[in-house]
């Protein structure tokens, strides 16, 4: 069906709002079901959805209005205390959302498919006629929850008849949503409860306060400025006027540039800050879906979600922290049951925060659970094949943590459908480098585990060292830079063919840029090198290079898809002479040199 | 490119089509003028490491940093110093530019799509035959077609990085 829509400014404004106030829904159903007496709460949901099905009215979208006319009526009668909030009712209605939310999609991909709604609608209507009161009244304890509507809906055909009677201890397992029926509505419904994040969130557009944009107006002003001082120059130079004080003049003028332009550069980045809580606010819920189909009692607690950073970044953290919150839920937390015979609390804590630290922002996953066991840890590593017995012998615990993190791991030995299905820390990892951050465990056996992900406030411009490498000019992030210094070459050391120095109370390995990226040398030997010692990590490592240049603030530019693979590169930058400087990746050098020279595993 | 590997055998259906034409070693080839977005001069040229001996680096070409080729190495051609005539031919190679560098490059010419005769089953010079598009046979010259898309096949792309290493 072809979207017969004309006026597309109100067809934007439409998706804008309706999925402003859906991703609002969610989180305030989630907030509802644990406080079903907030009537403010409850009005504040029915009002949303009462727009959303007023807009879709106006606008025809019919599939639109069958359905959130049918969830205002069961919201509606909540809301006269009709009936009482449960988790049943709460699955119907957050599916009964899923799947407003589906229709929107389709709306904003330009087309309408025809999509079988009698199943949802026939599960909301017992709530609508209330067939269905009773069941809820006799609700399990959440311990054991009954099985979610969602499962049935998932697997069966999307006629399945209402799920009006009070359900029996059905094992719950068959909720995975891979295997639902063919039928595209109720397949697409359950993914819709994890995925949902990429199919809701619409990055086409930015809401920016007025007052960035005037400052920005400002700054743009003042550019404006000075580019017509530079014309004037200009001219005067050409005309040899004014030449005796040209040089302290130019010199004024590019010092004012030099902060005009940085300040342009901070507006700019402001107007692209975006709160994380863009992504935080999906968790309430999946954490929800989670932990009533593992059966487990979790209270999730979600600190600093104002702190800001890049859009990009923002777009980008989604799906690692996804995976890390589904493995802190599946393994790390215990069942109830285990976590009183364990002298814990019966339900388990999951903090997500995030803060800022200079320039980078600091997120983190904690959870009270169980913790990771470091010996059974290193046993699958072994068994897998991934390490061998000594080079476990010389790790540290630290170390044998990062184990998980090797491509082809999961302790879990049965993989539910939660975690374990093949995307692993690994992934997570790779993803987060990506970014040009970190991740780092800290867990203790019993007591929980901490993930911790650091990175960068943006991918734009970053903080960078410039040094040469014989004639060659690279650029180090200075995220990852630790220190500088410089050594008289006869105190290197080898061990192991490994070429090392004494740095302070430790050995440090180090790694010639000039032998990894191949530079030809003019064979001179001044006696003499500098190191820049980076860390990743709690790795450490000395690049060898010619020379320091100094630090400069560099724009990150890609090398585009053919060269973007180049090892331990992470991506270019053009200097202020027009040439092109490479960018180079600390964690893919860290990598390199691991694969290539074993000998400096425990380093 | 497509248009111009279309062998079209009735002289009534030819279009007319436009080449870049260029040297390398002597020898002149074509590439299809609307795959080519600019022609440079050699600027400085950024070493990447670890990349195939054909990658000669990276330039930028006005705040864009974008990959150069040389067309010598990759058609296994003797390496020569580069000087005055040598230019960078930018174009469009699935959706993203590419630099090639050729020993000169000469004109725009117009040719009919009949003109186009399919390669020589035996290649000489080294050129795989699946670069070739077809030969052009006028009077005074010979000239080589080169669809340069697929000098760098989705298989070859992938391998772009980390052959050398």
């Amino acid at each position: 069906m072809e979207l017969l829509c004309e006026d597309q400014e109100l067809l934007e404004g439409f998706l804008a709002e309706t999925t402003e106030l859906l991703e609002k829904m969610d989180d305030d159903l989630v907030a509802l079901e644990k406080a079903p007496d907030d009537m403010e709460l409850l009005n504040g949901i029915f009002r949303s959805i009462h727009t959303v099905k007023g807009a879709s009215s106006f606008l025809g979208f019919e599939l639109l209005v069958q359905i959130t006319h049918k969830t205002e009526d069961v919201l509606n009668r909540l809301r006269k205390d009709e009936l009482k909030v449960t988790p049943e009712i709460m699955d119907v209605i957050l599916e009964a959302c899923d799947t407003v939310k589906l229709l929107v999609n389709d709306i904003r991909n330009g087309e309408i498919v025809e999509r079988e709604l009698d199943w949802i609608i026939d599960k909301l209507l017992p709530y609508i006629s209330g067939t269905a009161q009773e069941a809820p009244v006799l609700a399990a304890p959440p311990a054991e929850p009954p099985p979610p509507p969602v499962d049935g809906s998932g697997d069966a055909a999307p006629s399945t008849s209402p799920d009006a009677d009070p359900p029996m201890l059905i094992d719950e397992k068959p909720a995975a949503p891979g295997k639902a029926a063919p039928s595209a509505s109720a397949a697409a419904a359950p993914k819709g409860a994890a995925g949902r994040g990429e199919d809701i969130s619409d990055n086409t557009t930015v809401r920016i306060d007025v007052k960035r944009l005037d400052d920005l107006m400002n700054q743009v002003g003042e550019m404006v400025l000075e580019r017509n001082r530079i014309l004037q120059m200009n001219i005067d130079y050409q005309s040899r006027e004014n030449m005796t004080s040209f040089g302290e003049e130019f010199g004024k003028l590019a010092k004012r540039i030099d902060f005009v332009t940085s300040e342009l550069q901070m507006q700019v980045l402001k107007i692209r800050m975006i709160p994380v809580e863009k992504v935080f606010k999906k968790f309430p819920r999946i954490v929800r879906n989670l932990s009533r189909d593992l059966g487990k009692e979790v209270e999730l607690e979600i600190i600093g979600e104002e702190t800001e950073l890049d859009r990009s970044v923002v777009d980008e953290i989604g799906d690692p922290l996804i995976h890390l919150i589904r493995n802190a839920l599946d393994h790390g937390l215990e069942l109830p049951e285990d976590r009183v015979a364990a002298g814990k609390p019966r339900t388990g804590k999951v903090v997500l925060s995030a803060t800022h630290e200079g320039n980078q922002i600091i997120i983190s996953i904690r959870d009270d659970g169980r913790g990771i066991d470091p010996d059974k840890l290193a046993r699958k590593a072994i068994e897998k094949g991934l390490v061998s017995e000594e080079q476990v012998a010389a790790m540290s615990h630290k170390e044998i943590l990062d184990l998980i993190f090797l491509p082809g791991f999961s302790t879990k030995e049965k993989a539910t459908d939660l975690s374990g299905r093949g995307v692993g820390m690994d992934v997570v990892r790779t993803n987060i480098r990506k970014l040009n951050g970190i991740i780092e465990i800290r867990s203790e056996a019993g007591s929980g585990s901490e993930f911790t992900l650091k990175l960068p406030l943006t991918l734009a411009i970053i903080q960078s060292l410039l040094v040469e490498v014989e004639s060659e000019v690279y650029s180090v992030p200075l995220a990852a830079v630790l220190e500088t210094i410089k050594v008289e070459n006869s105190t290197f050391h080898q061990i192991a063919g490994q070429e090392v120095l004494k740095l302070r109370e430790t050995v440090l390995p180090l790694l010639r840029l000039q032998r990894i990226f191949g530079v030809g040398g003019n064979g001179e030997e001044s006696g003499h090198s500098y190191i820049v010692v980076i860390g990743v990590a709690e790795k450490r490592m000395g690049l060898v290079v010619t020379r320091l240049l100094g630090q400069q603030e560099v724009a990150i530019k890609s090398l585009g898809k053919y060269l973007a693979k180049a090892p331990g590169i992470a991506g270019s930058t053009i200097l202020g002479d027009g040439r092109v400087a490479l960018i180079v990746d600390p964690a893919g050098l860290m990598e390199m040199d691991a694969s290539g020279t074993p000998g400096s595993w425990a380093a | 490119m497509a248009t111009a590997v279309n062998f079209k055998t009735e002289e009534s259906k030819a279009e007319l089509i436009q080449l870049v034409s260029f040297n390398l070693e002597q020898e002149e080839y074509g590439v299809y003028v609307l795959k080519v977005r600019e022609i440079i001069r050699m600027p400085n040229v950024t070493r990447v490491p670890n990349t195939p001996y054909y990658v000669e680096g990276v330039i930028n070409l006005r705040g864009k940093v974008i990959p150069i080729i040389s067309l010598r190495k990759k058609l296994s051609l003797p390496d020569a110093e580069n000087d005055k005539h040598t230019r960078i031919i930018v174009m469009d190679v699935d959706g993203e530019l590419m630099g090639f560098i050729v020993d000169s490059v000469s004109e725009v010419i117009r040719i009919s799509s009949s003109e186009i005769q399919p390669p020589p089953a035996v290649v000489n010079g080294g050129i795989e035959q699946e670069y070739l598009s077809g030969v052009i046979n006028r009077a005074d010259r010979l000239l080589v077609l080169l669809d340069l898309e697929r000098v760098f096949s989705g298989a070859e792309r992938g391998s772009l990085v980390g052959a050398s290493l």
